[in-house]
């Protein structure tokens, strides 16, 4: 009783989860925000002009990145989950993690402001590595535009992705309804099964997947992330808000229906898990089936079919995880496509 | 009544134009050793040795991009130890090769006094009561961040961390804050603790800018706690005001703090204006102890 009357008096001064209680969601600068043309100064003419630029436009805020109706997503349910559940912690906690330095600050204080995002914790770690922060926090995923940065948080064990610059013909996704869409291998599962068709070939996969078919597959980077999204989901079935919930979420696979993809199914089925839609393109193209989808975010292992998506409009991130980062993406998936095919035959 | 000495293994800077810095002995060496009476092998390194050693790699690159300069630290070691440990203590120093200037031997009780006369721009030391206690009387004072893992201290750059949620500080906000039920004292630690920092942040802001943006063994940052982050805000803008650009910014809304300092700010933080009061499990940090 005590302890929560002394937390009423600073009710007002924080109203942050705490972190080891929500689902942190750390974005970098450059994903949250447009900043190409600053982007541009600092590779072309250095630090001292990028941050005088910046501090002599400290008033004009940044336009949204390729984040940014993610992250919009995440606060309509914030305030969904506040209705139903208001005492508790397990929200989202969007921390804006980047490596800018602190001179750039008030600029990006002021964006927030501007955006009326709901940001009230961020690191600006003047040229140092995040990583250690995102531990501190217990991020349970990072959005950068730096892909060695991306990397160097999953070495560490944390759920992360690179984003780029959206698609210039955007989809237009639901303001109410998060969405999120997941590629399977080497994503939510480990990178195993691509392995085998990388080293043996399609016949050898759809072998393997059958002999294997009661054996579970490992994890990949971002299952805990779809864990944490289906807590939440459960959050408000349980309010009997099944119909009206305002998480979605999607496994969108090469794998077929008929055959590989039986194994991914029992996998999920077995760690509790489940996608609301799985779609098993059999090895076609993800993008006009994600533009149907319409996700405010689409994690893949491979580049071909992160362009792909944003080809059709669809924001994607690249998980740089597994066997698919050695070799050229679009040979893999055009073997893919024509093998399986030829299988279905 | 206290007893200066100047080291004189040390080039004695000019005291009107150094940042004149007193930092507790209990820092630098351990205390915690069983004094043997007549032992003179040199002190075993206190917990915030390695800031000294930070502090040195400091002037020395100062005094390397201008050979006159006197905008440099002035260490002086404020010892409230027994009479018998103080040669112990200046031959430890010696040891170390330490850049203390002057070491101030005195009593508890007129420590404040002796950081008054000597003019100290900042006295640091790892008991907080100490520091609340030279606040109070209008001495800036600061704690030395304690490092508990030692093979994480860095020595080649100083940390030096502001208060946002101090800094930041506005009428309205102290209002807010006496609405929430601080007390009239703590508000006016607050302003106490605000203003005893802006001399110091002044001098950081002019030192700071005599390195470059990359490289600097000078590095300063900004720490919100539990403010928000309009907060954070105003105090970039006051320090700004003051002539320091910070590099790094944190603003925690509440989050523990230990595990960010643990990182960022290894081995040789100054953190100004204390918090002193740590709630129980969920470290949220307000006010000034009275």
């Amino acid at each position: 009783k005590e302890l929560r009357s002394e937390r009423d008096t600073l009710c007002l001064l924080i109203q942050q989860p705490k972190p080891q209680n929500a689902i942190t969601i750390a974005v970098s600068s450059r994903v949250l925000f447009n900043m190409d043309k600053e982007q541009q100064i600092y590779e072309q003419k250095g630090m001292e002009e990028y941050l005088k630029y910046q501090i002599e436009h400290e008033t004009e805020p940044f336009g949204p990145g390729p984040a940014f109706p993610f992250v919009k997503a995440l606060e309509a349910v914030n305030t969904r989950l506040r209705e139903l559940y208001p005492e508790s912690e397990e929200l989202f906690d969007v921390v804006l993690m980047t490596n800018n330095h602190a001179h750039v600050g008030l600029r990006l204080i002021n964006t927030i402001n501007h955006h009326r995002l709901f940001i009230e914790r961020f690191c600006m770690t003047g040229g140092n590595s995040p990583i250690g922060y995102l531990k501190a926090y217990h991020t349970n995923l990072y959005l950068s535009a730096d892909p060695m940065k991306v990397r160097e948080a999953l070495e560490e064990g944390i759920a992360a992705a690179t984003m780029f610059n959206p698609p210039e013909k955007r989809t237009e996704v639901s303001e109410t309804q998060l969405r999120v869409a997941f590629d399977g291998d080497a994503v939510l599962f480990s990178d195993e099964s691509e392995r085998i068709y990388k080293a043996h070939g399609l016949d050898k996969f759809f072998e393997h997947e059958k002999a294997h078919e009661n054996t579970l597959l490992d994890h990949g980077p971002l299952k805990g992330f779809l864990e944490s999204l289906g807590k939440l989901q459960k959050k408000f079935y349980a309010k009997g808000q099944r119909m009206d919930c305002p998480i979605r979420t999607y496994l969108v696979t090469a794998r077929s229906a008929a055959s590989s993809g039986t194994r991914a199914l029992k996998t999920l089925r077995s760690w509790g898990l489940d996608t609301d839609e799985a779609l098993f393109l059999a090895g076609a193209p993800k993008g006009p089936m994600l533009e149907k989808i319409r996700p405010h975010i689409f994690f893949d292992d491979q580049m071909f079919h992160v362009e792909g998506a944003a080809e059709l409009g669809t924001v994607a991130a690249h998980v740089p995880y597994g066997v698919a980062q050695k070799r050229p993406q679009k040979k893999l998936a055009e073997e893919n496509a024509k093998d399986s095919s030829a299988a279905a035959k | 009544m206290d007893s200066m000495v100047r080291n004189p293994d040390v080039k004695q800077r000019d005291a009107a134009q150094a940042v004149v810095v007193a930092v507790s002995s209990d820092a630098i060496f351990d205390p915690e050793v069983e004094q043997v009476h007549g032992a003179t092998e040199p002190l075993r390194k206190g917990d915030a040795f390695s800031f000294m050693k930070a502090i040195q790699v400091v002037n020395e690159r100062l005094l390397t991009l201008n050979s006159d300069e006197t905008l440099l630290f002035d260490v002086i070691l404020l010892s409230n130890d027994s009479e018998e440990k103080h040669s112990r203590i200046i031959a430890s120093a010696k040891h170390y090769g330490l850049d203390i200037g002057r070491f101030c031997f005195c009593n508890k009780e007129d420590s404040i006094e002796s950081l008054q006369s000597n003019e100290v721009k900042l006295f640091l030391s790892m008991d907080t009561n100490d520091v609340c206690k030279a606040l109070q009387k209008g001495v800036p004072a600061a704690l030395l961040y304690h490092q508990t893992d030692p093979n994480h201290q860095t020595e080649d750059q100083l940390k030096v961390v502001f208060s946002g949620d101090v800094i930041g500080s506005s009428e309205e906000m102290l209002h807010g804050l006496r609405e929430q039920g601080f007390t009239e004292t703590q508000l006016q630690g607050f302003k106490t603790a605000k203003g005893s920092v802006k001399e110091f942040a002044i001098l950081m802001g002019e030192m700071r800018r005599r390195f470059g943006l990359e490289g600097s063994p000078l590095c300063t940052g900004l720490m919100t706690v539990w403010s928000s982050r309009d907060v954070c805000a105003s105090a970039l803008k006051t320090l700004r005001g003051w002539g320091l650009l910070v590099d790094e910014a944190f603003c925690l809304a509440g989050a523990p703090r230990s595990p960010i300092l643990n990182l960022g700010f290894i081995g040789n933080t100054m953190k100004s204006s204390t918090y002193v009061k740590e709630g129980r499990d969920y470290s949220m940090y307000y006010g000034l102890e009275v």
